[in-house]
């Protein structure tokens, strides 16, 4: 497995996102650093990805050390970091583009939305062992979206007011014609065949160009979640991870459920309702033809993955989880309270920063 | 005959109100004028609207008229010096070394050679030495103002802004324990030579400080509430402004002191980042006009040697500073030519240290006034000039498209 992270760069006065990706990426550069770490589509915001892993804690001493280091760097240019799914004030007119050919391409093709695409997510690679194993797993996990939607929910705030979601993030990216889920293709040759087919009307050139929620990535041998906000820490980001893991390896291995197009018939509420209320939101199960809560449907599916998480070494990780899924404890809530006890968005931006930076000092509303 | 009391006598008395409106209107206009025709800064325009006013130009702006000006004039260099304060960072400082190191070799270089230059041009060394100190300052209203227009944001912009403040500071320390000198040069008793720079020092010093715990406290006390924040810091700048005045303490030192200690003491992040521009704009024009209007182009036809000596001293020293530690300091590969450029002008603190270094001696101040004030003129009108250029060419402004 494998992460991507999706971070902000504020100015250290007022919190706000700053413009400062270009200078930051050329001292990265300059000084050197563990990892991979890339510009996004505004200059506000950087991407940093772990190197492949196997063992999830091997993950967070990798995603440590490259936090580390951007933080260093970006304090010698008087910048902060931070994590979460959405700054909580900026003012997406105010962005400007990465001076990419790529970049100003998608800013020509989707115009304004580009801009308001400043936001945060983090991504999983899960390795395949073969194409039509990556389509079924792409299948499977549509299942488990809301999970991962809610346990990484940090996007409370958007443009300077309370949304009443806990994950805002993906309303902005549910405006893409491309994004949502990908067509219910069982078998990795008709899905070559639907992909040349979009390519042959000009509407895609590669894989990159969908924005599915969870998509294969063949160029990897991976399938890729992207529903995930990105959380408020580097510790958060690798037990999301070791959740990912865990699941794929017992989807793959046991292949307990049927892949079927009914799950599609209510991916999109259950999807919302994650976004909503998180913890709380209602869950549609196509499988045992029943609505439950969310909260029950994590818990009791991280008490299933206990024998394998045993073999995969992840077992830490999701009693984590579990422990702060049964308490309905999460970034979005985090968020929140910072906001009522300071009483500004952009004391919320700060303590966000400081968060990342490793310095829990705050609140504790997370344990 | 019908008693007409009532009525305006001749001639109609010259009223502060009416005149700063006068200025306003008529920088505000100026400004929009050169920025369409000419595509220039509007600072360029505030400025050449007060030289057209003032001595050099129509003469309405007379010294009868000084004295109120000077009341505008010191709120928006208030203004301007507390927001400066507010954007120098000294966790900045101790994060970037060589942004520290830079600052010290800028300010060094560039006194030393403005002092040979000086002396070169015979000078003696009582003045050479006070006009150099006066030099090291960059103008920050020039530069703040500048970068608020143009929306300029990124490295260069925010080490432009820190190393104005640090100049300013190190100038305005520089002068004040110079007017030791000049008092001693002018037989005043050592008591007074030692005092005078000690009180302006540490009386403004502590004045700044303990407007900033006041603020801090108040600010707790109040919560967080933008509009609340915005009255109480313009309340104390207005306050501050005119205490330091009637303290006899330097309006300078204590506003750029309460500027830096607001922030770097607000360890709870107490008082919210609030924005004094919509505010201050007014102010900041008439602080302009009324610099154009101070300034004297028969200053400039006596002085014209001496100050472009001085200037050219001034650049080269600040730029070998700036480019000998800019690439130590994180920050892009060739825009340490540009931050050089960013800190060209020198003005509005300038005048104000000017005024002050020589409030007592009026023949030195007219002596030192005649190699300052020169490259004063010549900075306020090109350095706008220097600062969007830079900018600009950082790609730190937020263009229109």
């Amino acid at each position: 497995m494998g992460v991507e992270l999706e971070l902000q760069i504020l100015n250290s006065h007022d919190y706000n996102l700053s413009r400062d990706a270009v200078d930051l990426l050329a001292l990265l550069e300059k000084i050197g650093h563990p990892g991979a770490i890339k510009p996004e589509i505004t200059e506000s915001m950087i991407e940093l990805n772990s190197s492949v892993h196997s063992n999830y804690e091997a993950l967070l001493v990798e995603l440590r050390q490259i936090r580390d280091t951007v933080v260093r760097a970006a304090a010698q240019l008087n910048l902060r970091i931070a994590g979460g799914g959405s700054h909580p004030f900026h003012d997406w007119s105010e962005r400007r583009i990465y001076p990419t050919e790529r970049f100003r391409h998608l800013l020509e093709v989707y115009g304004y939305l580009a801009k308001q695409f400043t936001v945060f997510g983090q991504h999983i690679h899960i390795g395949c062992p073969d194409g039509d194993a990556a389509l079924y797993l792409t299948h499977i996990l549509s299942r488990y979206v809301p999970h991962f939607i809610a346990l990484s929910a940090s996007s409370p705030f958007q443009q300077g007011t309370d949304t009443g979601f806990q994950s805002s993030r993906l309303n902005t990216v549910s405006a893409f014609p491309l994004s949502g889920s990908m067509p219910f293709l069982q078998k990795w040759d008709n899905f070559v065949a639907y992909f040349e087919k979009m390519r042959g009307f000009h509407i895609v050139e590669s894989m990159k160009d969908f924005y599915w929620d969870v998509r294969p990535k063949p160029d990897y041998g991976t399938v890729e979640i992207r529903v995930l906000d990105t959380p408020l820490t580097v510790e958060r980001a690798a037990l999301l991870a070791a959740y990912a893991q865990t699941l794929a390896y017992y989807a793959l291995v046991k292949r307990p459920l049927q892949v079927s197009e009914d799950m599609y018939l209510v991916y999109k509420y259950n999807r919302f309702q994650a976004c909503r209320y998180g913890f709380d939101a209602n869950y549609a199960d196509v499988h045992a033809r029943r609505q439950i809560s969310l909260q029950r449907d994590i818990l009791g599916t991280l008490e299933l993955l206990s024998p394998y998480s045993a073999r995969l070494n992840t077992r830490k990780a999701l009693d984590v989880l579990h422990a702060d899924a049964s308490m309905r404890r999460g970034d979005a809530a985090w968020l929140r309270e910072a906001h009522r006890k300071f009483g500004s968005l952009n004391d919320v931006a700060r303590c966000q920063s400081e968060e990342w930076a490793g310095r829990h000092t705050l609140i504790s509303a997370q344990a | 005959m019908a008693n007409v009391e009532f009525l305006p006598q001749f001639p109609i008395p010259d009223n502060p109100f009416a005149l700063f409106g006068i200025l306003l209107l008529a920088g505000a206009l100026a400004g929009e004028l050169v920025r369409r025709v000419l595509n220039l800064p509007r600072i360029t325009g505030y400025v050449l609207i007060g030289l057209t006013l003032g001595a050099s130009g129509l003469n309405l702006l007379d010294t009868r008229m000084f004295d109120y000006m000077r009341v505008f004039f010191d709120i928006g260099l208030g203004l301007v010096l507390f927001e400066l304060g507010r954007r120098l960072d000294l966790n900045w400082l101790r994060h970037d070394r060589w942004l520290a190191v830079l600052a010290l070799a800028e300010c060094l270089l560039s006194f030393g050679s403005m002092f040979t230059v000086l002396l070169w041009f015979g000078i003696e060394p009582l003045y050479a030495t006070v006009a150099a100190a006066i030099g090291v300052s960059s103008s920050p209203a020039i530069v703040m103002l500048v970068a608020r227009e143009l929306k300029a944001e990124g490295q260069i912009t925010e080490r432009a802004l820190n190393l104005v403040a640090i100049n300013s500071v190190t100038a305005f320390v520089l002068t004040t324990m110079l007017l030791s000198w000049i008092h001693h040069e002018y037989h005043a008793s050592w008591l007074i030579a030692l005092l005078h720079p000690f009180y302006i020092l540490v009386g403004s010093f502590y004045a700044g400080f303990l407007a900033s715990v006041l603020v801090l406290m108040l600010a707790r006390w109040l919560g967080k509430q933008v509009e609340l924040h915005l009255t109480l810091l313009l309340a104390m700048i207005i306050f501050l402004v005119g205490a330091a005045e009637a303290l006899k303490l330097s309006v300078l030192m204590t506003l750029l002191t309460f500027g830096v200690l607001v922030r770097n003491m607000d360890q709870d992040h107490a008082l919210m980042s609030v924005d004094l521009g919509s505010f201050g704009q007014a102010f900041f024009i008439v602080l302009f006009v009324a610099t154009g209007a101070m300034l004297r182009i028969d200053n400039l036809i006596t002085g014209f040697g001496v100050a472009a000596g001085y200037i050219a001293a001034r650049f080269v020293g600040k730029s070998i500073g700036v480019m000998c530690f800019a690439h130590l300091s994180g920050i892009r590969a060739g825009s340490g030519g540009l931050l050089s450029i960013a800190l060209l002008p020198m003005s509005g603190v300038a005048l104000a240290m000017t005024y002050s270094a020589g409030k007592f001696y009026p023949a030195f101040n007219e002596k030192l006034s005649a190699i300052v004030l020169a490259a004063a003129l010549i900075l306020e009108l090109i350095g706008p000039l220097a600062v969007q250029f830079a900018l600009r060419s950082a790609k730190e402004a937020r263009t229109a498209t």
